[in-house]
């Protein structure tokens, strides 16, 4: 009986024990490294939130056009906010890889270095559609105002057009950059893009023709207005 | 770039000048294919010269943009007939001529640049400016433009035109009432194109870094006029008549213009912010010439289209003027985009707002400086028609009297403009609750 009792009960308990012994040092190393990781990234972003406050962030990000597009997301209170939450999930991303690789298991550590390998081309990407952002905003509003002062109706329409290029172009840059489907993503960009021209084509010929006579006949009028006015601003 | 605006003459030039020695007048022609019309100009120049100051050592220099169509030759060959001027005296002095290309950036600010410099090489007591384009221009002109500045002790002289009431409508709606609100001096025709100064402004407008921006290109008038009477120099100005012009101009393209010369104005409202911020109320400046009634040329206006494109600009363009225009300002801008055919006005102290903080947002950089100014061309044809179905019956006293109602209201909202200008952007203001 007593054998019994320590084969079918002490006995597992014991092993039980011992891997406990092996895991629970790592699962108190990961809950550290959480806490302790959690507080200093909320601590970064009070920090980071200040000095975007002081060096007048946000009036940067209204001069370049993203406070709008960070507005427009109603999710952070600022263009300040923002910067302040995306440096506290970056801080996270890496203390979440920091404690899976304190666990020392051969699975979590292939996904950390091969995590860590891909970091460069997620931060090339994400500067990628930063910047794509910001460059299609300007030349979208310049494509926008300059339609408007040559009197072109459609001018929301070649604006939105800029934008709509700009961006999935910069997508498509991002994408690549991430290997995400590079062939058939190239492949679908070049049918998407072509098939874009051709619509747009057919469209201006079919649909928009009253736009077309209208653009043709606003340019040839402007000039002969030209000529016939004497109108000086200065 | 800013470039510092000394030492730019050619070696030519400098010898050329060195054989000249000393002129008292210096009278500058800026040009860029202009051989059809500045023969005449030249010819008005040096008759002038040569009627009101024979015993003074003059010269004319005319400062070439690269035109290829003969102008500097025109200039070089404009044969003054003596007789027919009827000189009261025989010119003690010949009047030197010279043509020279300029350098750096294409504009008339660019030719002025060589022109002061030519005056400052030969110290020269006045420097004369006029437009290659003119077809109004008598030899009185230099006198009026020159003696305040001989006889006188002036510095600057501005011109004072009698123009169609609908002609100047950037002067009269923005470029006039603004600067006689900000700096208290009633310079009817800042960016008039003629001027007279001292030899010692033009030595000063060239130890100004500015001749590397838009100043170099047509910000050239403003900047001289703020210049001056911001630095405290003595300006008057003087009535020439009208002005009429070849029917080219040089400026045509409208958002350039408002690049060049309203963002002119809002960049010189930085540079001279505590100088504007202290003056309160503005004075009539001297004015010498003799006053008198000339016909001007008709003028067609398009007013429909004028207003199609304000509508279209407030439709199109909500989003950027709801980024840095106030709720009241942008809704009045709806309203008026609502009133239909003859009833269409944008009302004085609407556009008084407008201005302000537009000047405002430009202080701030709540917007990219050219999208800035690119956006205000639709909100000033619509002004310009409500203005020209305003005045379409009225006479030439009367417009002027609506123009000075306009200037009055831009006097009385200095306030406004404060209070906009010293305050952060709307959009700033809403982070900052936020935050």
């Amino acid at each position: 009986m007593p054998g019994l009792i320590e084969n079918f009960v002490i006995e597992p308990f014991h092993r039980l024990a011992q891997q406990l012994a092996l895991v629970v040092p790592a699962l108190i190393t990961v809950l550290v490294i959480l806490i302790i990781g959690g507080a200093l990234a909320y601590l970064a972003r009070l920090i980071t939130y200040r000095l975007l406050v002081v060096t007048h962030f946000d009036r940067l990000m209204i001069q370049t056009g993203m406070a709008s597009t960070i507005d427009r997301a109603r999710v952070f209170r600022s263009p300040s906010d923002f910067g302040a939450r995306l440096v506290q999930g970056v801080l996270w991303m890496f203390i979440i890889l920091l404690a899976l690789s304190a666990t020392n298991a051969q699975m979590t550590q292939d996904l950390v270095v091969r995590f860590v390998n891909y970091v460069p081309d997620i931060i090339a990407a994400t500067l990628v559609l930063l910047l794509g952002s910001v460059v299609s905003k300007f030349l979208a509003r310049s494509a926008l105002l300059a339609a408007v002062n040559a009197h072109w109706s459609g001018a929301r329409l070649i604006a939105g057009g800029v934008r709509l290029l700009v961006m999935s172009l910069a997508v498509v840059i991002a994408l690549e950059q991430l290997r995400i489907g590079r062939t058939a993503l190239l492949v679908s960009f070049g049918i998407l893009f072509g098939g874009v021209v051709i619509g747009g084509a057919i469209a201006f010929g079919f649909v928009a023709r009253d736009l077309a006579r209208e653009w043709v006949q606003s340019i040839l009028k402007s000039r002969a207005s030209e000529d016939e006015e004497v109108f000086r601003h200065l | 770039m800013k470039e510092n605006g000394q030492n730019n003459l050619s070696s030519e030039l400098l010898s050329r000048l060195n054989e000249i020695g000393e002129a008292e007048i210096v009278v500058g022609i800026p040009s860029y294919n202009n051989a059809r019309t500045i023969g005449h100009v030249v010819r008005a120049v040096n008759a002038g010269l040569a009627k009101y100051f024979p015993e003074r050592k003059s010269l004319i220099v005319n400062s070439d943009g690269g035109s290829n169509d003969n102008t500097r030759e025109a200039v070089l060959s404009a044969e003054l007939d003596v007789d027919s001027v009827l000189l009261v005296s025989h010119p003690v002095r010949l009047v030197s001529r010279i043509s020279t290309p300029y350098h750096g950036i294409p504009g008339k600010g660019s030719a002025f640049r060589t022109i002061f410099s030519v005056a400052k090489h030969l110290n020269a007591k006045a420097c004369v400016v006029v437009d290659s384009d003119l077809r109004s221009i008598t030899p009185q002109w230099v006198e009026l433009l020159a003696k305040p500045i001989l006889e006188r002790d002036l510095d600057y002289i501005a011109p004072y035109y009698l123009r169609h009431k609908y002609d100047g409508t950037i002067t009269n709606s923005i470029i006039y009432p603004i600067t006689r609100s900000l700096l208290g001096k009633r310079v009817r025709q800042p960016i008039g194109g003629e001027f007279g100064l001292s030899g010692r402004l033009a030595a000063h407008y060239l130890e100004k870094e500015v001749w590397g921006t838009d100043v170099a290109r047509f910000g050239i008038d403003i900047w001289m006029t703020v210049t001056a009477i911001a630095e405290g120099f003595r300006v008057a100005q003087s009535y020439l008549g009208a002005k009429l012009h070849d029917a080219k101009d040089p400026g045509s393209d409208l958002t350039s213009m408002f690049r060049q010369v309203v963002g002119s104005v809002f960049e010189l409202m930085e540079t001279y912010s505590s100088v504007w911020q202290a003056v309160n109320g503005s004075q009539p400046v001297p004015m010498f010439g003799f006053p008198f009634e000339v016909g001007v040329e008709p003028i067609s206006v398009n007013v429909d289209r004028m207003i199609k494109t304000y509508r279209q600009g407030i439709s199109d363009l909500r989003e950027i003027f709801q980024d840095f225009l106030s709720p009241q300002t942008f809704q009045g801008l709806t309203a008026c985009a609502e009133r239909s055919g003859e009833d269409f006005r944008v009302p004085d102290l609407l556009w008084v707002h407008l201005i302000y903080e537009y000047a405002a947002a430009y202080h701030h950089k709540a917007l990219d400086r050219d999208h800035l100014m690119q956006s205000l061309v639709p909100l000033y044809l619509g002004r310009t028609a409500s203005f020209v179905l305003e005045v379409r019956e009225s006479n030439a006293i009367e417009v002027e009297q609506c123009i000075e109602n306009l200037c009055n209201v831009f006097e009385a909202e200095r306030p406004y403009l404060h209070h906009h200008w010293n305050d952060r952007s709307r959009k700033e203001k809403d982070h900052a609750r936020a935050n």
